[in-house]
């Protein structure tokens, strides 16, 4: 056992000389991704700079108020809200897990973890076997304390072929799980994974009281108990006074759904909620020149693209799916359709919002004279070429009509279909040869593209099968020298952005909007309302 | 009479059945089940064979319908296929939301337009009727959006009071408060509905006062006012009481508009979000609900005219 001391939240591994640099940049404005380049230069790992981050920066923030109660306002909500981690599909489910529940890690801003059920994180040299100590005196809403078994039931719930769990996908690797005494238990993994302990930050992971099985209520770990849920209408938590840790400021939290964007805006901007997800871009500049109420903007993996099918005949064609990169205006859906919250695609999936992003890959801009040339190449002319799409995200149907007015410029015919968003995903989606897609941000680079880019994976939009690219995804799941990691992964996200065929023009942030009372914003870029980690730390100024 | 009012029970009974049977198959057209839609994009095969076996999608059609009348027959409305909560506390939920709106709008709403329309009858041709009609007019054609769009924009951003949406639960308010807690979208359905029964009320009035007997009133030197309210009135009540009922269905079952905007969880929007969800037990239970209240609503609009026309009490 060695400790990878990814969660030791002591300066323990800086000279004093580093610690004073470290407040020097915090000091200066500093983002996060500039001290972790600086440290990760040093020789910190990943999660050991995060944690040295967020405690000196909470050296500079405001000391949180006590009291108060707080509205926010989701969007999509109905009968299908649920208060089991396992089934949650929609950030309404992620935030009101927050409120309820804990995990045995919590994810930090910059994507890193650190403790929180479990004080203590450790892992055999291979990354093959994860150990975490639990915390001891944490207590659950009704009273009683958490042990081994409540976490040992929890994770059993996500593994095997009956698991209905959604996150299932995320922990394949992990063979069992182990009781080591009350307070320590152990997971077996059959491959290696250095990622698992971010894993089990996400979500779906939250930890219930051993042999639960009636969810019409939580009786989690969480700094808030359940007061009232009802699937579609709300849920009021109210301060849960024997929290373990620290958070839970406030008297009441509710949470609640408004479906339809322009009530949503209305609501927050008449103050009948105090923080709305998902504002809409048009509504952007209006917030911002409204007093007292400010964007809540945090740049995110998060984006739409357009996949054409390599195994399928109409689809296949290079040229094709080259020209189609070519023809993408990034710069113009980005500022019109977006309105600058978002950042360029370059037809990969890895930017710069995750640690493992390569900046050395060129940008791929719009190029209608390169595009040309791939046209002709192709020899399709101007037969149509079918592309259906749908509003399953901001830019999702926009980049195909840009697209098709490009194409028409260089004699492409590009035929949009445009259909519902219901039942997309079961009718259209991997099924169409050229079809739209909307993904949102995964925690590490590694969960992203073995989601979607590894060649047997289920969700492989194009079916680019690259056995190159799936060794290397293995290989660098047990690498610890950060100049090979590095590297690797500038490997991995160039083998993309040149073969897999999709184009991605944009990534988008999540873009909320909240009153500028409403304190302790958390800016985890996974979800709406900072990953959905803010229920911990928010708090009401007046 | 007795035996007509059986009648009609026999044709509503027959009716929800049949349209349970079109409501099932239909939800089954859908692309999509919900095992599918509960797991999301990212299940794998197994889980999604899984939750379809565990929902008891991997039946036939026929047998999961006949399960679930069979179930419905003895009261048992099911399982949410969503979220395995029980239909019942999916419907009590939101039941109160919508029935308080129904019930508050037409208690103020009908016997205001009711008012208006018979008072246009007794002076037609008048400035007063010809307001009346225009605004009326205009408000058939204004959807529902657009008038709440404008009520928000003059109540709420214009004089300051009133929410934009129906912030809180309706738990353990008085009448005034609930008025006060749901005053746009009782206002908004106000005007929805308004602008069809004044229309209806004046021109069924109208109608009467063309026919012969009213003429003979007339020639004996009865007052107007009292020719309307004792003559007019009642015979006109068969097609303004249907017109009413026609008008409560719809707050009932076609307010999804007016709940979406203002945010306020109802029946009309669970059942849009099942049919998304491929709920089709809560789609089964929901459609039951709708189809009830209408089949009885058109029963009570039937007995009234029945009871307020001699001509069909007596049938020849």
């Amino acid at each position: 056992m060695s400790d990878m001391k990814k969660n030791d939240p002591r300066y323990g591994s800086l000279s004093h000389g580093d610690e004073q640099q470290l407040f020097e940049m915090i000091k200066r404005g500093a983002s996060r991704r500039d001290v972790l380049k600086y440290f990760m230069a040093s020789g910190a790992t990943l999660a050991a700079s995060g944690v040295l981050f967020g405690s000196a920066t909470k050296a500079f923030a405001e000391t949180p108020k006590m009291g108060g109660r707080l509205i926010m306002a989701g969007d999509q909500h109905g009968p299908n809200d649920t208060l089991d981690p396992a089934l949650f599909t929609s950030a309404v489910d992620y935030f009101r897990g927050r409120m309820y529940y804990g995990s045995l890690t919590r994810l930090t801003d910059e994507l890193g973890y650190e403790p929180e059920l479990a004080e203590e994180v450790l892992s055999n040299d291979d990354a093959t076997e994860w150990t975490f100590k639990l915390r001891k005196g944490v207590e659950f809403h009704d009273g009683k304390s958490l042990t081994a078994d409540d976490v040992i039931y929890t994770m059993n719930r996500h593994l095997g072929e009956e698991s209905v769990s959604k996150a299932a996908s995320l922990v394949t690797m992990v063979d069992r799980w182990e009781k080591v005494n009350d307070h320590e238990v152990k997971a077996v993994l059959n491959s290696p994974n250095a990622d698992l302990p971010i894993a089990l930050g996400t979500f779906h992971f939250k930890i219930l009281q051993e042999g639960t099985t009636d969810f019409s209520t939580a009786v989690g770990t969480g700094p808030y108990k359940v007061k009232e849920f009802a699937p579609g209408v709300r849920t009021i938590g109210t301060r849960f006074e024997n929290f373990w840790g620290e958070g839970g400021y406030l008297d009441e939290l509710e949470h609640y759904g408004i479906g339809d964007s322009t009530s949503r805006l209305n609501a927050f901007l008449a103050g009948d909620v105090d923080a709305m997800v998902n504002l809409p871009p048009k509504a952007i500049d209006q917030v911002e020149g409204t007093d007292g109420k400010d964007i809540w903007s945090l740049q995110a993996g998060a984006y739409v693209n357009i996949t054409p099918r390599l195994d399928m005949e109409q689809s296949s064609n290079q040229h094709m799916w080259q020209a189609m990169q070519l023809l993408q205006d990034r710069q113009r859906l980005l500022k019109g359709v977006l309105k600058g919250q978002g950042s360029l695609g370059n037809d990969q999936p890895i930017n710069a919002a995750y640690f493992d992003h390569c900046p050395d890959i060129p940008q791929r801009e719009l190029d209608p004279e390169k595009a040309k040339w791939h046209w002709e190449q192709s020899g399709i002319g101007s037969t149509p070429v079918p592309v259906v799409a749908a509003e399953v995200a901001p830019g999702a149907v926009e980049q195909c009509l840009f697209m098709q007015r490009e194409g028409q410029k260089i004699g492409a015919n590009f035929d949009v279909k445009k259909v519902t968003t219901d039942g997309y995903w079961g009718a259209v989606w991997l099924k169409e040869p050229i079809c739209v897609a909307s993904w949102n941000m995964r925690p590490t680079a590694n969960i992203m593209m073995t989601l979607a880019f590894e060649g047997s994976a289920a969700w492989n939009e194009t079916r680019w099968n690259n056995d190159n690219f799936n060794q290397l995804l293995v290989d660098v799941r047990g690498e610890t020298d950060p100049d090979a990691r590095r590297q690797k992964y500038c490997d991995l996200q160039t083998m993309i952005h040149e073969e897999n065929g999709m184009s991605l023009p944009v990534h988008r942030n999540y873009v909320d909007a909240a009153a500028s009372y409403v304190k302790g914003r958390s800016n985890v870029p996974l979800n709406n309302f900072g990953g959905a980690e803010s229920p911990v730390t928010l708090w009401r100024d007046a | 009479m007795l035996s007509l009012i059986l009648k009609r029970l026999g044709i509503g009974v027959i009716t929800v059945l049949a349209v349970s049977v079109i409501i099932f198959f239909g939800t089954k057209i859908l692309p999509g089940d919900a095992a599918q839609i509960r797991l999301g994009q990212e299940a794998t095969e197994a889980n999604v064979a899984a939750m379809r076996e565990r929902l008891g999608l991997d039946k036939s059609y026929v047998q999961q319908y006949l399960s679930w009348l069979g179930n419905f027959v003895r009261g048992d409305l099911g399982v949410s296929l969503a979220s395995d909560t029980p239909i019942m506390n999916l419907i009590s939920d939101r039941y109160q939301n919508t029935l308080y709106v129904a019930v508050l709008t037409a208690v103020i709403g009908v016997p205001i337009s009711l008012t208006l329309g018979i008072l246009a009858a007794m002076f037609p041709g008048t400035l007063y009727d010809r307001i009346l009609t225009f605004v009326s007019v205009s408000l058939v054609a204004a959807p529902e959006f657009f008038t709440a769009t404008l009520l928000v924009l003059l109540m709420v951003f214009v004089l300051g009071i009133g929410n934009a949406v129906v912030v809180g639960s309706a738990d353990g308010k008085n009448v005034f408060q609930l008025i006060a807690h749901f005053a746009l979208p009782i206002i908004t359905l106000s005007f929805v509905i308004a602008s069809q029964l004044i229309r209806m009320s004046r021109a069924a009035v109208l109608n009467v006062m063309s026919s012969p007997y009213i003429e003979m009133a007339i020639l004996k030197g009865v007052p107007r006012r009292r020719i309307i309210l004792r003559h007019a009135l009642l015979n006109a009540i068969g097609p303004i009481v249907n017109v009413v009922a026609l008008n409560l269905a719809y707050l009932v079952t076609g307010v999804v508009v007016v709940e979406v905007y203002f945010g306020y969880p109802g029946l009309a929007t669970l059942i849009v979000q099942a049919v998304q969800t491929r709920d089709f037990v809560l789609i089964q239970g929901l459609g039951m609900i709708f189809c009830m209240t209408y089949v009885l609503l058109m029963l009570i609009a039937d007995i009234a005219a029945i009871t307020s026309n001699p001509r069909l009490r007596h049938p020849k």
